[in-house]
C-alpha cells in the first residue's frame, strides 16, 4: 500500500489499495434524513417499547380506547355515551349549551351543587319557566328526558356531567336515583325554579 | 533489498501454506453445494409432482427443504468464504498462513458437522428453527470448527507486515467475530434444555436468520468483492470514505432488521426493524457507488471469468438488498408476507450474491495457490453463464409468484388453494433455473476435483520418486 501503487496501473499480482477520501456530505445528510424520518415513523407506530402494544395499535392511548372498562372509569364512559346520545343534542357535547335551546352544564351552579337532589329532579320530571344558570336568565321548557332511563344510566349521566368539562362534584350512584324516583310521588308536572328551591339540595 | 525476489519467495510461501487448508475447505464445500442443490431440486420437484419420493420419510418436503438450504449455506457458503478470507488475510498480511495445520483439522471438523447436521435433519432430528435446524451435536462441532479457523485467520491478521488496514480487512474480520457471536447466542437460547417460552423463540429465530443471511453474508461477500474487483481491474478501490460509511451502517443498522411486519410481537420490534431496513439503503447505495467507480472504465475483458462472477454477485447483492428493504416496508409487506417473495430474496442472497462471489474468488485464487492454471477453463466459463441464467430464472419468477400470490391472498373472495396454485406456473420456470444452477455447480466441482486429484497424484509421484531414488539406498548403506 505504498504511494507508488496508488496509480491505476497496479500490477495484478500486487495487493489492491483504496483511494483515501472522506465520505461526501450528501450521503451523510441522506443518512441523517432517513434517520429522522425513521424516528418519526417509530414515534408514531412503536408504542414506545410498551410490551402491551401490538400492531395494528400504535400507542398505549390508542389501545386504551379499545379496552373494556370497570369501576369509576366504566361508569364515566357509560355516562359519556348516554349523555352524548340523550342530552348532548341540546346541551352540546362540550356541555356549553346552545343559546335559545339549552343552558350550559359546564360551570352551572345547579350541576355542581353539593347535593344532587335538585339536579336529579330535572331530567326525571322536566323543567319549565324562568331559571337562572351561570348568571344568565333562561326561559325554556325541558321534557322529562331522563324519566325513561334506567337508574344506573341516569346516575352515570349525572356523574359524568358533574365531573366533566372542569366540573368537580361528587358521583351519583344508581341507588340514589332509585330513592329519589320513589320519593317523587305520582305527579307529572314539570319542575319550576320555585319547586326546586323548595326541596332539599 | 530486492523487492521482486522477496515478493516471489513470499508468494510461494503464502501459497504453500494455504494449499492444504484451502483444498480441504473448497473440496468439501463443492460436495455440499451439489448435495444442497440436489436436495433443493427434489424439494422443488415436489411442487409439480407431489408424490415424487413421497413414500420415503427421509425425502419429504419438510426435511428436504431445510436440509437443502442449510447444505448450501453451512456446507458451501461458510467454508468457501472462510477459505477465501484466509487467502485474503495471508495476501494482505504478506505473510504465510499462521498455524496452517489448524484450518486443515477445522475444515474436516466443519464438514463432519455439516454431515451430522444434514443427516440429522433428514432423519427427523431437526430443531425446527429456521437456519438452526441442525441438531445440537452438529451445532457444537460447527462452532468449534469456526473458532479454530477464525483463530488461524486472526493470527495471520495479527502478524501482518503493514499496520494499515485495507477495507476488506474490516468486513472479513467483522465476519469472523459476527458468526461466533450470533451462532452461539442463538444456539444457547434455542437449542438448550431450557427454551424461552412463546413468542421469544421466533424473535430469536428472526434475529439470527437476518444476521446470518443478510449481515454475515453481506460482510464476507462485500469484503471479498472489494478485494478482488480492484485487484483484477488493476485499479485502486474507489473512495474509502464511502466504504467506511457502508461498513459502519451495514453493521449498525443491518443487525436490527429481520422481524417481519405483522409478526405477533410487541409493535416496537417490527417497527424498529422497518426503520433499520430503510436505513440499510445507505450501505446499499454506498456499495453500489464504490463498485461502479471501481469497475467502470476498467478494461477488463472477462468472458465468463472471475471478474464476471464477482460483478454479477455485487449486482445480485444490491437487488437482493432492495427486495429485502421493500419486504420490510409496511405497505408492501401486507401483500408480500407469507409468499414466495421472501424465499426469492433468500435464494438470491445465497446463490446469486454469496455463491457467485465465492465462485469468482475461488476461480481466481485457486490457480495461484496450486501454481497451475484451471484444468478446464472452458467449464468455468460455462459455469458462469449457466449460473447467471440459472439465478435469473430462479429468483425472478419467484418474486413474481410472491406478488401474484400475495394479491390473491389479500382478496377475501379467492380461496386459499387458488392463491397457492397461482404460483405454480412461476415455479415451473424457477425449477428450470434450479437445474441450470446445479449443472453449473457440477462444472465447478469438476474443476475443483481435477485440481485436487492432480495435486494428490503429484504428491504420490514425488513420494514414489523419493522412495525409488537410488540416493536413499546409498544413505541406508552408509
Amino acid at each position: 500500500m505504498s504511494d507508488e501503487n496508488k496509480s491505476s496501473s497496479v500490477p495484478s499480482a500486487g495487493e489492491p489499495v483504496a483511494t483515501r477520501s472522506a465520505a461526501p456530505m450528501w450521503i451523510i445528510v441522506t443518512t441523517l434524513v432517513l434517520l429522522f424520518i425513521g424516528g418519526i415513523y417509530f414515534d408514531r407506530h412503536s408504542g414506545w417499547f410498551n410490551p402491551k402494544v401490538y400492531a395494528p395499535y400504535t400507542s398505549a392511548e390508542n389501545l386504551e380506547g379499545f379496552q373494556p372498562q370497570s369501576g369509576a372509569a366504566a361508569a364515566l364512559a357509560r355516562g359519556k355515551k348516554t349523555y352524548e346520545a340523550v342530552c348532548g343534542i341540546c346541551h352540546g357535547p362540550d356541555g356549553l349549551g346552545k343559546p335559545g335551546q339549552a343552558p350550559p352544564l359546564a360551570g352551572s351552579e345547579w350541576v355542581v351543587a353539593k347535593g344532587f337532589n335538585r339536579l336529579a329532579h330535572i331530567p326525571l320530571m322536566g323543567l319549565a319557566g324562568n331559571i337562572k344558570v351561570a348568571g344568565k336568565d333562561w326561559s325554556m321548557n325541558m321534557a322529562a328526558m331522563g324519566a325513561a332511563l334506567p337508574d344506573d344510566d341516569l346516575a352515570a349521566v349525572l356523574t359524568y356531567i358533574r365531573s366533566a368539562w372542569g366540573n368537580q362534584a361528587s358521583a351519583v350512584e344508581g341507588d340514589d336515583i332509585k330513592k329519589i324516583r320513589s320519593g317523587m310521588g305520582g305527579g307529572s308536572q314539570p319542575m319550576t325554579h320555585d319547586m326546586l328551591m323548595a326541596m332539599p339540595e | 533489498m530486492n523487492l521482486t525476489e522477496n515478493n516471489s519467495s513470499c508468494d510461494r510461501e503464502i501459497n504453500d501454506s494455504l494449499r492444504v487448508p484451502l483444498l480441504a475447505l473448497f473440496g468439501g464445500a463443492a460436495v455440499w453445494l451439489i448435495v444442497g442443490l440436489v436436495l433443493g431440486l427434489i424439494a422443488g420437484i415436489k411442487f409439480h409432482a407431489p408424490d415424487f419420493l413421497g413414500a420415503c420419510p427421509v425425502m419429504t418436503y419438510g426435511r428436504v427443504a431445510p436440509a437443502a438450504n442449510d447444505a448450501v449455506l453451512y456446507g458451501f457458503c461458510i467454508p468457501a468464504a472462510l477459505g477465501v478470507a484466509l487467502w485474503i488475510f495471508a495476501r494482505l498480511s504478506g505473510q504465510p498462513l499462521a498455524l496452517p495445520l489448524v484450518p486443515v483439522v477445522a475444515a474436516n471438523l466443519w464438514h463432519l458437522g455439516v454431515f451430522i447436521g444434514t443427516a440429522g435433519i433428514l432423519l427427523g432430528a431437526s430443531s425446527g428453527h429456521t437456519w438452526l435446524e441442525y441438531p445440537r451435536a452438529a451445532a457444537v462441532i460447527l462452532f468449534a470448527a469456526f473458532m479454530l479457523i477464525a483463530v488461524s485467520a486472526a493470527a495471520t491478521f495479527g502478524w501482518r507486515r503493514q499496520q494499515e488496514l485495507y477495507p476488506s480487512h474490516w468486513f472479513l474480520f467483522a465476519g469472523l467475530l459476527w458468526f461466533p457471536w450470533i451462532y452461539s447466542t442463538a444456539n444457547i437460547l434455542l437449542n438448550s434444555h431450557q427454551l424461552p417460552r412463546g413468542v421469544v423463540q421466533p424473535i430469536i429465530g428472526w434475529w439470527f436468520a437476518n444476521n446470518l443471511v443478510f449481515v454475515w453474508l453481506a460482510l464476507v461477500g462485500v469484503g471479498t468483492a472489494f478485494y478482488f474487483l480492484p485487484k483484477i481491474a488493476a485499479r485502486p478501490l474507489a473512495n474509502s470514505g464511502y466504504v467506511l460509511l457502508a461498513f459502519l451502517t451495514l453493521v449498525f443498522f443491518g443487525t436490527w432488521c429481520g422481524i417481519p411486519q405483522g409478526a405477533p410481537v410487541p409493535a416496537w420490534l417490527p417497527t424498529l426493524s422497518s426503520v433499520a431496513a430503510a436505513l440499510t439503503l445507505v450501505p446499499l447505495l454506498a456499495i453500489s457507488i464504490v463498485t461502479l467507480k471501481t469497475v467502470c472504465g476498467s478494461n477488463v475483458s472477462c468472458k465468463g471469468g472471475p471478474f464476471c462472477f464477482i460483478r454479477f454477485g455485487v449486482m445480485s447483492f444490491i437487488v437482493s438488498g432492495i427486495l429485502y428493504v421493500s419486504a420490510a416496508c409496511p405497505q408492501y409487506s401486507r401483500i408480500l408476507n407469507f409468499t414466495w417473495f421472501g424465499a426469492a430474496q433468500t435464494q438470491l442472497q445465497l446463490l446469486g450474491f454469496a455463491a457467485m462471489i465465492l465462485f469468482g474468488a475461488i476461480y481466481e485464487l485457486l490457480p495461484q495457490v496450486m501454481g497451475k492454471p484451471l484444468p478446464q477453463p472452458a467449464l468455468a466459463k460455462a459455469h458462469f453463464y449457466l449460473s447467471m441464467i440459472g439465478v435469473l430464472l430462479f429468483f425472478v419468477p419467484l418474486v413474481l409468484a410472491g406478488v401474484v400470490q400475495g394479491e390473491k391472498l389479500a382478496d377475501a373472495n379467492i380461496p386459499f388453494a387458488d392463491a397457492n396454485t397461482a404460483a405454480l406456473k412461476f415455479l415451473r420456470v424457477s425449477t428450470t433455473g434450479q437445474m441450470l444452477i446445479l449443472l453449473g455447480a457440477l462444472l465447478f466441482a469438476v474443476n475443483i476435483f481435477i485440481m485436487t486429484i492432480q495435486w494428490k497424484l503429484g504428491i504420490a509421484k514425488t513420494v514414489i520418486a523419493y522412495i525409488k531414488s537410488p540416493l536413499e539406498t546409498a544413505e541406508v548403506k552408509s
